[in-house]
């Protein structure tokens, strides 16, 4: 196998990863609160792709041609991420307040099928709302190509290295040197002790949808911006990923899904380097493209068999 | 004479024959008269008697013998309900809850069809339990506590219940015969009776008292094996002998809490709400025996044409029941969440698409297999296809034995987009996404069965779910049932009491993939092909929503489960769009008023998955243990809700009188 298609599987896999992981985190952090698998949170992303074209649209920008430059294109960005995490966040909080509160002392099982209900109304409407065809997204941010020797990447990757990298970095800062980040600490840990020690749990778990939901929204700009298309079905397909990410890292660590995503993506990438074998020899039948889902879950089943926990999960003791 | 003393009421007794036969007569009246209960039986008559001439005598004798079943079942049930009532409550309420619940579905169904018409019903009884309990609180009427005092009957006593009984049934079809006599005589009058049929009527008013006398005293022997009895009937009183006497029965009981003890009181008789009561639901069951039984050949009377249509659809939602009982065993039972159950299901249906079509002979390049002898091994595939998929329920198993929680929710999710995937992608065996076409209907008996004639399919999806909710009662009560049901609540706890977990856990997935396999092969064998569509992970959700809506870990909620999610997904929001083409529909306003104030090209189509979202929504949270939970949940979510446990969460402190029974696993 070629040495440099290699090396650029990795870096397109690399940025892949990211936008999962900033998605993965949504559901890691709201698995760490409440254990609850948020099924809608995929659906969330793909709302926030529709936000992100409608805030475009007020802008004037319908497509890639009637991009601004310089200053303006700084700006439309800016008011776009912020405005698509905002509107995301709420639509995050909203789904917790309506479909998941009233569960909270329910069967382990009442919130899991909430939140595919969920998942299910936020696919209708992002189909009422832009069709069932496949969604352009104006690619406004500059596509130049850069080498470091026979490697190519496009200043878009750059983008979503620095947003994803960023966010990443800050969302750790928060949970781990902040007070609310502390809260959240504790009511993970023990939602009662902390809400004897004076935690407004219901406020934290809200925050916390808040948080992920406002990633997911980041994560829809720059999805948009780097591949230039979405679909209603984009929240299952990247939801799916971006959970088995945060389980591949340890479920409840940030850390462990950040990891998880990027290496979510480059098996991904590497996956379709897998030759055909219809016609014989070494490969897969119809190349490794089709199954790169397969071939993530096997690669997941295999980590999990020799790390129950993920990653980086801690392996907690079994309470008795 | 004996026998007329015995059918001449006493003043008490007179008010409960006339609070159940009112009761009862109203809407058995309704189902003879105004729906076609007179049209079968008189058109099962002439066709008997060779005076219509186009029937076939087979359906007919089918059709009496519903017919014999069913009214049998109404008469001894009357008698068992006099028999049983203790009359705390008062006669309006049960006659309200009747025209509720009998009369209301008897009604819209008639109007609607049967799933819309059952839709409407659920949305009225939501209504009536809202404001019910409104006007409970608004009164301040607490119901009474279920017989505190219930006492072991004596002889005289018994004797008094089975002539209840033996009058319930006697006057119940006395007074049904005297209205049916009636109702002919107009029907004669008007000239809608043959004369020939007179006959019929004169017996029939005759023979239905003498009947009534005789079920009644089936239906006193059902209800006093119901009460508090002695268990010595001849010793007079002295059953001393510890253990099982009466005595300790009823101390038993004084000793369970007030939960428990209604519990049980539900079983007993006499009974506050006999309706509800388990010796009632034994005649509920004959009648829905018999009518699921003898459904094709009374459809065409109840709902007119189209039979196989609504035949076929019956079928597929049998399927669904037995995916749902299967993924129950995993996740009710073991509490082992599985999210790729498909997989199972698609392994079991490609099983029989591949073996029963011309696929295989192909691949490895044979002779194909003469058609008809292919078509009888369905059946030995049946159970092929099924031992194939437990295979992989235990190879996937295997792996995630170390895995807990939601761990073992991701990987089985993964099992299930792999295994469409490797269909999908593996089309020199399995045609990729054109799917297996041709597909052999099996055969029995040397009959071929087409794809067109939905009703042995029925019969066969009939047997099969017999089947399954019989092994899964069984397994359930059996040794590895409560190993299972250990493992749920407490994994280390079963672990360090014996339970082999390894072993254990892989049963679960094992038997659980099983069901899906047989639900598998019989999906291909109906359609007559397999498509790789039909095995996403939308479906793996829908059989979990079915297990989850109906009552994790109930068997009977599992089934009404799964029949109300496939209902509402496949009858209900499918026929939206046609109910919004009749311009008198409120749908129809609704449409329109979309279309013009918003999106346009709107159709109900487009916000099917939101509405069924909505309704589990809405469900969850207005009935998050399910529709029928579990006596364990119920009793579970009754008490505290915390998850310690403490001798609160017991009813009896170990050691006291009752205990066992209090402990007991189910």
């Amino acid at each position: 196998m070629n040495l440099t298609l290699l090396i650029q599987e990795l870096v397109i896999g690399l940025t892949t990863g990211l936008i999962y992981a900033l998605i993965a985190l949504g559901y890691t952090m709201v698995y760490g609160i409440i254990e609850l698998i948020n099924f809608a949170h995929g659906d969330i992303f793909m709302i926030g792709t529709f936000i992100c074209i409608s805030i475009f649209g007020a802008f004037g920008i319908t497509n890639s041609s009637s991009a601004p430059t310089g200053f303006n294109l700084v700006g439309v960005l800016v008011v776009t991420l912020l405005g698509s995490m905002v509107l995301c966040a709420v639509l995050g909080v909203v789904i917790e307040r309506v479909a998941y509160r009233p569960l909270r002392n329910a069967p382990r099982l009442a919130p899991l099928i909430s939140a595919i209900g969920v998942s299910l109304i936020l696919e209708d409407i992002g189909k009422l709302w832009k069709g069932i065809t496949i969604v352009p997204f104006p690619q406004i941010f500059p596509q130049n190509t850069y080498y470091i020797g026979p490697v190519s990447f496009s200043s878009v990757d750059i983008l979503v290295f620095v947003v994803a990298i960023v966010l990443m970095v800050a969302l750790q800062w928060m949970v781990t040197s902040t007070r609310i980040g502390r809260a959240m600490r504790a009511v993970a840990q023990d939602r009662e002790a902390a809400a004897l020690m004076g935690v407004n749990v219901n406020r934290i778990i809200a925050i916390t949808f808040l948080i992920g939901a406002g990633l997911a929204g980041a994560a829809a700009l720059i999805w948009g911006l780097k591949y230039g298309n979405t679909n209603f079905t984009l929240g299952f397909t990247l939801g799916l990923f971006a959970f088995t990410a945060a389980v591949l890292g340890g479920i409840g660590n940030l850390v462990g899904a950040m990891l998880g995503g990027v290496l979510i993506g480059v098996v991904e990438a590497l996956a379709t380097l897998i030759p055909d074998s219809t016609n014989g020899g070494f490969g897969l039948p119809h190349g490794g493209a089709p199954w790169h889902v397969a071939i993530i879950f096997i690669v997941l089943i295999l980590i999990l068999v020799f790390r129950p926990s993920g990653l980086l999960g801690q392996q907690t003791p079994e309470k008795v | 004479m004996a026998i007329a003393n015995a059918l001449v009421p006493a003043r008490d007794t007179r008010a409960l024959l006339i609070k159940w036969i009112v009761g009862l007569l109203v809407p058995i009246a309704v189902f003879t008269f105004i729906w076609s209960g007179e049209a079968i039986i008189n058109n099962a008559l002439l066709g008997l008697l060779g005076l219509l001439g186009v029937s076939e005598i087979s359906i007919l004798i089918q059709v009496a013998i519903f017919i014999l079943i069913f009214y049998a079942t109404v008469i001894a049930l009357a008698g068992y309900l006099v028999a049983a009532d203790s009359g705390l409550r008062g006669t309006i309420e049960l006659w309200i809850d009747i025209a509720v619940f009998v009369l209301v579905p008897l009604f819209l169904v008639l109007s609607q069809g049967l799933i819309i018409g059952l839709a409407l019903c659920a949305i009225i009884w939501v209504v009536y339990f809202f404001a019910r309990r409104r006007v409970y609180k608004a009164l301040n009427y607490t119901p009474p506590t279920p017989l505190l005092n219930l006492k072991v009957l004596d002889a005289e006593q018994r004797v008094e219940v089975k002539n209840r009984a033996i009058m319930g049934s006697f006057w119940f079809s006395a007074a049904l015969a005297a209205v049916w006599l009636i109702v002919d005589l107009i029907f004669y009058a008007v000239g809608q009776l043959p004369t020939t049929l007179l006959v019929w009527v004169a017996i029939r008013t005759l023979i239905l008292p003498v009947a009534g006398y005789f079920l009644g005293m089936l239906a006193g022997a059902v209800a006093l094996r119901r009460t508090v009895a002695a268990k010595n009937g001849g010793n007079g009183g002295n059953s001393a002998d510890g253990g099982g006497g009466p005595a300790s029965r009823q101390s038993q009981l004084q000793v369970l809490s007030t939960t428990r003890f209604r519990e049980e009181a539900k079983d007993l008789v006499p009974n506050d709400l006999p309706l509800r009561s388990s010796g009632a639901q034994r005649f509920y069951l004959i009648l829905l025996v018999a009518f699921v039984l003898f459904y094709p050949v009374i459809d065409p009377f109840l709902f007119g044409f189209g039979t196989n249509g609504r035949l076929a659809g019956y079928g597929d939602a049998g399927y669904y029941v037995i995916l749902a009982l299967g993924l129950n065993i995993v996740v009710g039972f073991a509490g082992l969440l599985d999210l790729g159950y498909v997989a199972f299901f698609a392994i079991g249906a490609y099983t029989w698409g591949i073996f029963g079509s011309t696929q295989l002979t192909n691949v490895l390049n044979l002779a194909p297999i003469n058609p008809h002898l292919l078509s009888a091994l369905f059946w030995p595939m049946l159970i092929v296809a099924a031992l194939v998929a437990a295979l992989f329920g235990v190879l996937l198993g295997a792996p995630t034995l170390r895995l807990r929680g939601d761990y073992l929710a991701i990987v089985t999710l993964g099992f299930g987009e792999i295994v469409p995937i490797v269909f999908l992608e593996l089309d020199a065996y399995t045609n990729g996404t054109n799917g297996i076409v041709g597909v052999h209907s099996p055969s029995f008996f040397g009959i071929d069965w087409s794809v067109v004639t939905p009703v042995p399919y029925y019969y066969l999806i009939l047997a099969l779910i017999a089947f399954t909710i019989f092994t899964n009662v069984r397994l359930r009560d059996s040794r590895l049932g409560r190993a299972w049901i250990a493992i749920r609540e407490d994994e280390i706890a079963a672990a360090s009491s014996g339970v082999n977990l390894v072993t254990t856990k892989l049963y679960a997935f094992g038997t659980g993939a099983f069901f899906s396999g047989i639900a598998g092969a019989f999906h291909t064998a109906k359609l007559g092909g397999v498509s790789p569509d039909s095995f996403s992970f939308g479906d793996s959700v829908i059989f979990l929503a079915m297990v989850v809506i109906g009552g994790i870990g109930s068997i009977p909620g599992v089934i009404v489960g799964a029949l109300v999610v496939y209902s509402i997904n496949q009858f209900l929001l499918a026929q939206l769009d046609t109910i919004a083409a009749d311009p008198s529909s409120v749908l129809f306003a609704i449409k329109n008023f979309i279309i013009t104030h918003g999106i346009q090209g709107f159709t109900f189509g487009n916000i099917r998955n939101l509405v069924f979202g909505v309704i589990l929504v809405v469900i969850m949270i207005y009935r998050p243990e399910g529709l029928i939970p579990s006596a364990r949940r119920r009793r579970e979510l009754r008490h505290t809700e915390d998850e310690g446990v403490e001798l609160g969460a017991l009813d009896v402190v170990p050691g006291a009188p009752g205990f066992e029974s209090e402990v007991r696993v189910e």
